[in-house]
């Protein structure tokens, strides 16, 4: 038979180039559907993790400090000693102002092996094919960060030089936690949370 | 020589599989990737406005004890508010068991218990705590559960990927 005849006795190029392609068809074919299931598989796992150890504690921590500071303004300004106050107002406004700037993204710490994972893409061939028929950042979050970038164009277009200033950081979160706490000390309210 | 037909048919069997175990190793930290970055924006979320419910409800119940108004009607709303805060969880509940847990009651519980407390306070109460840009009906999970018919799944805030090219929306319950 013919066919039989090109793999027993055809040129030793021809049957490479054959196995080379059949073997690369179905490999690819298994890759396509092994990263699809792959994906299906990890992703509430990731999900969950996502959430309990990094969105919850982050997102608690700031709630609260913004709840204090928000209750600590309207306290100060209905009280009816205010007169001797008006030191703390101005710095609970300051403490609050920044605050209500800081976003998510300025302070969730990276996440080290989606850094990883993307250099290990920059040398990767077949990694950069995959990418194309894959995900990049989630919709969702994508969406966020465009409104994020809107923002800040808009800050620059009003503010001027001072808008440029850089992002806060976790580290400015704890500065602010110790003024507001400072604040609460001073008017001789004790408060701790876990 | 015989030419095998079953021989060729293994073959491409196994070349399918071992592109689908690679495949599938590099859609594993993908998926998780993917899954963690919705996971912490959906978490952060959520707990940033009970956070700020909670850190409203700690500092007036100081600031009402040293008053010494501490069992008034306000007193009594924090410790409600406190209370279901408590109950809240934080961890995703499909992670951990299948209870009973209704969580888009217990959010709507929270958000008119702090409606109230702000009344009985006399001050105005401050919707959507945190994120400036987003409008109250796109980010608010309560009215996310409301539209939604929740009957039947287990999970609370399940993942449906690939299915759906708005897996986000899936995501908030």
């Amino acid at each position: 038979m013919e066919d039989e005849e090109i793999w027993q006795e055809g040129p030793q190029s021809v049957q490479d180039a054959e196995w080379a392609k059949l073997s690369s068809g179905f490999t690819n074919a298994g890759y396509r559907e092994g990263i699809t299931a792959g994906k299906e598989s990890a992703l509430q796992a990731g999900f969950d993790e996502g959430f309990a150890q990094v969105g919850v504690p982050i997102g608690r921590q700031l709630g609260i400090l913004r709840g204090i500071a928000t209750a600590l303004l309207s306290s100060l300004q209905t009280s009816v000693t205010a007169s001797q106050n008006t030191v703390s107002v101005d710095e609970v406004r300051a403490i609050t102002s920044q605050l209500g700037s800081i976003r998510f993204s300025d302070i969730a710490p990276p996440d080290l092996e989606a850094v990883r994972h993307a250099r290990e893409h920059l040398g990767d061939r077949r990694l950069e094919e995959a990418d194309e028929m894959e995900m990049p950042v989630p919709e969702e979050v994508q969406g966020k960060r465009a409104i994020e970038s809107l923002e800040d164009m808009l800050a620059q277009m009003g503010g001027g030089a001072a808008a440029t200033a850089k992002r806060p950081s976790m580290d400015d979160v704890n500065e602010l936690q110790k003024r507001l706490l400072a604040v609460c000390g001073q008017m001789g309210l004790s408060l701790q949370w876990n | 020589m015989d030419f095998d037909l079953e021989e060729l048919v293994n073959v491409e069997q196994t070349f399918y599989e071992e592109g689908y175990k690679d495949g599938f190793a590099h859609g594993r930290i993908h998926g998780s990737i993917e899954g963690r970055a919705l996971g912490r924006e959906k978490g952060f979320e959520m707990w940033e406005e009970l956070g700020f419910y909670e850190g409203f409800a700690m500092l007036w119940q100081v600031i009402l004890s040293q008053r010494g108004t501490a069992d008034d009607r306000a007193a009594q709303h924090i410790r409600q508010l406190l209370a279901l805060l408590a109950q809240f969880p934080r961890v995703n509940p499909s992670a951990t068991d299948p209870t009973e847990l209704d969580i888009p009651k217990l959010f709507r519980q929270i958000r008119s218990r702090y409606k109230a407390l702000c009344a009985a306070l006399g001050v105005q109460p401050t919707l959507r705590a945190g994120a400036p840009s987003a409008t109250a009906e796109d980010s608010d999970p309560a009215i996310d559960l409301a539209d939604a018919p929740s009957g039947g799944s287990k999970s609370v805030w399940p993942v449906q990927p690939a299915a759906n090219a708005r897996a986000g929306a899936q995501l908030s319950f």
